[in-house]
């Protein structure tokens, strides 16, 4: 009789805490997570008292532009870092992606013999695409069938595709005055605005941002891969027993990223009306500063991208706030480094707190 | 010889943990050369009051003394100062170091100059080593120890320090007999030279062959003290469990079926020769070996984890083909580990830990089904008794029976007619095992084929419908349920 009662109340406690899972999640999120957006309403409130320039609608466009760029990226470096690696090639990626469809789109080139373009803006951007997730698929190779270190292998590459970028631009800004030829020589319209163009008001780069962030989140959430991407990070050898194929998850994730920083490079190109070999050259270290500020675990298997957009804000609003305040360059980049490391610091302090 | 006066004393201590109280009030004295037995059940709170007693965790009130002093917050290096040294059931070596590394690790001996002394390192190291009587080198990498090997350093280094009061949380889980009866000989001897002693196991017959009083705690609460002349096993089973186990083995002997599982000439180099067996539809193969006999490897050759192993497996007469763990998932394997920590993902909570052997089933971009994961998963924690009852909760925070349950619970959903389980009682409590071995005899009766790896001769003895013994990577005997006793198992073994 008492088993059975005590059944029963096991029963109930199981059912309200699955009821209660979703309210509980939410609430936990937050309390886990709201670090970030406590330290980003907090910078955005001082800057609004600070000069009356920050909430004016062009000002706030104007950051979701620059923002938008290291997002996209830093959603790549979340799935990523999240299955314990990491891609120091990201600013390369975006690069050599803008970089070949830049070149592809405004000249004519001769590939094995056969002469190409200039292609329209479509192709351009599934080129630039491919490029990127070629790119981050290889990493991927190297990384699991050359066994060695992601931090090196991603090091390696990003010398590599820096290079590559480098041959194919030859060394020019595309288009440039050199490089514009009686063919088209500029960047397509529609590249153009996507970079810079908005829609009711909007930056275009800001909602594919947006979009990229739902994607990232919609994959780890609610694929096989989004799950095997927090095993691996979490507990290699336990995926593994669990029959999760590791080496397919990671190039998976960084073909991904790969294909991200393709987008994102694609979309700064169109910014700044024009692609170079040594764009994007901060992208790598912003990309992985905002995973980090956005609660990441550096090590794998706990975080998401949700954190990791708070965290590029974060970076883009500072990064603004410093120029409205005419902060000299130098010292912007002391502040941001200390404001990277105060971010994380306050938020490993409030987690212990929570926990405990 | 016991004195009036507690050289520990616990006072009302109690802690909680976000959904668990884990110490409720609880009283606790420790006796100068006394070996203090702490017995209770997974989450009953022992481990949570030693790592109070070594500093690593606060108390949320109450009080400690030692010597009748209060002695305030402690911390780690507070509780060295006073004297107490403490062994973890984790082990908490560097596995990059050399053995004498970690015994030192800290407080090398220096010589001039404040230069590292190494001679005087590993000469003090096999010094202490000596001591404990065990043959490890101390210039060895920890990590190319095994794991009775690192335990034993572990402990080395704790008695480096010459504690007076020892912690020791489950030392014997990883030892063989006779590493086991060698450190019952060294607490022998620590005793005698004033040493007290705070021993947490979950073997009942430890208790009187170690111990002098023996303490239970239940769910956080203090349930009682005894002399162990006193406390005889179903004294103490009805403390801990807080109702009388009628069978510890309640083992219902089902018909074998047709053969569900063949292996033929299963060969790793070094370690497996040629090994060939069959297993049958609702049978319990029991496979018994001393430590290091090849029965981990067998396991994991089977289940694809060792790439170089060659041999032929056939499941239901059909020939397959395993080259890694998700061909054995796919024809129906499953496979609990020895180390719970290859089994879990300690970050997430219990659902995705239970359904993780679907992961691999699905295609890359393909869904979860995230709404049928939540039932599943709600249905193990009712089915399998897992505490706390909660979803969201990760599972490093679980206690190692709940553990052990969440990764039973992923073999039991993915729906496995052949399970293989490594020492599936090991580091849990009678509690959860009697559970573990009621969920055996449940799948035995669904026709699910079981080889149960296990080093408990009580156990294997009770459980299995037939056993083959194991040295150096061969079958050395085969035993029908009856036929073997636990000196046959030991004589066959060694």
């Amino acid at each position: 009789m008492a088993d059975k009662s005590s059944a029963s109340t096991e029963v109930k406690a199981v059912q309200a805490t699955v009821e209660a899972r979703g309210m509980s999640g939410t609430l936990r999120q937050l309390a886990l997570r709201g670090g970030p957006i406590i330290a980003l309403v907090l910078l955005s409130a001082y800057l609004a008292a600070a000069t009356p320039f920050f909430f004016t609608l062009s000002n706030l466009s104007n950051v979701t532009r620059q923002t938008a760029i290291t997002a996209t990226l830093a959603v790549g470096q979340t799935l990523v870092i999240l299955a314990a690696g990491i891609d120091l090639s990201v600013g390369a990626m975006a690069a050599i992606s803008a970089s070949v469809a830049a070149v592809l789109m405004t000249q004519r080139v001769e590939i094995l013999g056969i002469a190409i373009g200039p292609l329209p803006f479509g192709l351009g951007l599934v080129i630039a695409l491919a490029v990127g997730t070629l790119c981050g698929m290889l990493n991927g190779l190297i990384i699991t069938k050359g066994q060695i270190p992601d931090f090196i292998a991603t090091l390696g590459t990003l010398t590599i595709y820096r290079g590559i970028a480098l041959l194919v631009t030859g060394g020019l800004p595309v288009p440039s005055h050199l490089t514009a030829t009686e063919l088209k020589g500029y960047l397509p319209e529609p590249m153009i605005w996507l970079g810079a163009g908005d829609i009711y008001g909007i930056p275009a780069a800001g909602i594919i941002a947006l979009v990229v962030v739902l994607a990232g989140w919609a994959i780890l959430r609610y694929t096989g891969l989004g799950r095997a991407t927090f095993a691996v990070g979490g507990n290699r050898e336990a995926a593994r027993v669990a029959g999760i194929n590791i080496d397919r998850t990671k190039i998976a994730v960084y073909a991904l990223s790969g294909l991200m920083a393709g987008l994102g490079g694609f979309v700064l190109a169109g910014r700044l009306n024009s692609a170079n070999a040594l764009m994007a050259d901060d992208a790598n270290l912003n990309s992985i500063a905002a995973v980090v500020i956005g609660g990441t675990n550096l090590f794998g298997g706990e975080g998401g991208v949700a954190g990791s957009l708070i965290g590029a804000l974060i970076i883009g609003v500072l990064h603004n706030g410093l120029n409205l305040l005419n902060v000299s360059a130098f010292w912007q980049r002391v502040v941001q480094g200390l404001v990277i490391i105060l971010v994380v610091v306050f938020d490993q302090w409030r987690r212990r707190r929570f926990l405990r | 010889m016991i004195s009036d006066q507690p050289l520990l004393r616990v006072e009302q201590v109690d802690k909680a943990f976000p959904g668990v109280h884990a110490l409720d009030h609880v009283d606790f004295a420790l006796y100068e050369g006394e070996v203090h037995v702490l017995l209770g059940e997974n989450g009953a709170g022992k481990s949570t009051l030693m790592k109070i007693l070594s500093g690593t965790i606060a108390v949320d009130s109450g009080h400690i003394f030692i010597e009748g002093r209060d002695v305030g917050d402690l911390n780690p290096e507070r509780a060295a100062q006073l004297g107490i040294g403490m062994v973890y059931q984790d082990l908490s070596l560097v596995p990059s170091l050399s053995v004498a590394e970690n015994i030192f690790l800290g407080h090398l001996p220096k010589g001039h100059l404040g230069a590292v002394d190494w001679s005087e390192v590993y000469g003090r190291a096999a010094g202490s080593l000596e001591e404990l009587g065990v043959e490890i080198d101390p210039r060895a990498v920890v990590r190319h120890l095994n794991v009775a090997e690192q335990q034993l350093t572990e402990i080395a280094r704790v008695l480096a320090h010459h504690p007076r009061i020892l912690l020791l949380d489950e030392p014997t889980s990883a030892l063989s007999d006779s590493e086991r009866e060698r450190l019952f000989e060294i607490i022998g001897q620590l005793r005698a030279r004033g040493v007290s002693i705070v021993y947490i196991t979950h073997h009942l017959a430890e208790v009187a062959r170690v111990g002098q009083r023996v303490t239970v705690l239940r769910d956080g609460q203090l349930v009682g003290t005894l002399p162990v002349d006193e406390a005889d096993e179903d004294t103490l089973v009805r403390m801990m469990v807080g109702r009388r186990l009628t069978e510890q083995f309640p083992k219902h002997i089902s018909a074998l079926g047709e053969t569900i599982l063949k292996v033929e000439d299963l060969s790793l180099d070094g370690s497996l020769q040629g090994l060939s067996f069959e297993l049958h539809r609702s049978e319990i193969l029991g496979v018994f070996g001393l430590m290091g006999a090849g029965q981990t490897e067998l396991a994991r050759a089977i289940f694809g984890l060792e790439p170089r192993a060659l041999g032929r497996i056939f499941v239901e007469g059909k020939e397959i083909h395993i080259r890694r763990p998700v061909d054995a998932i796919a024809c129906g394997l499953g496979f609990l580990t020895r180390d719970r920590r290859e089994g879990l993902v300690p970050m997430l909570p219990i659902p995705p830990n239970v359904t993780l052997a679907e992961v691999s089933q699905i295609p890359l971009f393909g869904a979860l089904r995230l709404q049928r994961e939540t039932e599943t998963a709600s249905q193990y924690v009712r089915d399998l008794r897992i505490q706390p009852p909660s979803l969201d909760r990760l599972v490093i925070y679980l206690s190692g029976g709940n553990q052990q349950k969440v990764v039973l619970a992923r073999w039991l959903a993915s729906a496995s007619r052949i399970l293989i389980f490594d020492e599936p009682t090991r580091g849990i409590d009678v509690g959860a095992k009697a559970e573990v071995f009621a969920l055996m005899n449940d799948l035995t009766q669904r026709g699910v084929g079981i080889i149960m790896i296990s080093s408990e001769m009580p156990e294997i003895l009770a459980m299995a419908d037939r056993i083959l013994v194991m040295r150096g990577g061969r079958f050395t005997a085969e035993y029908q349920r009856g036929e073997a006793t636990q000196e046959l198992l030991l004589r066959s073994a060694s």
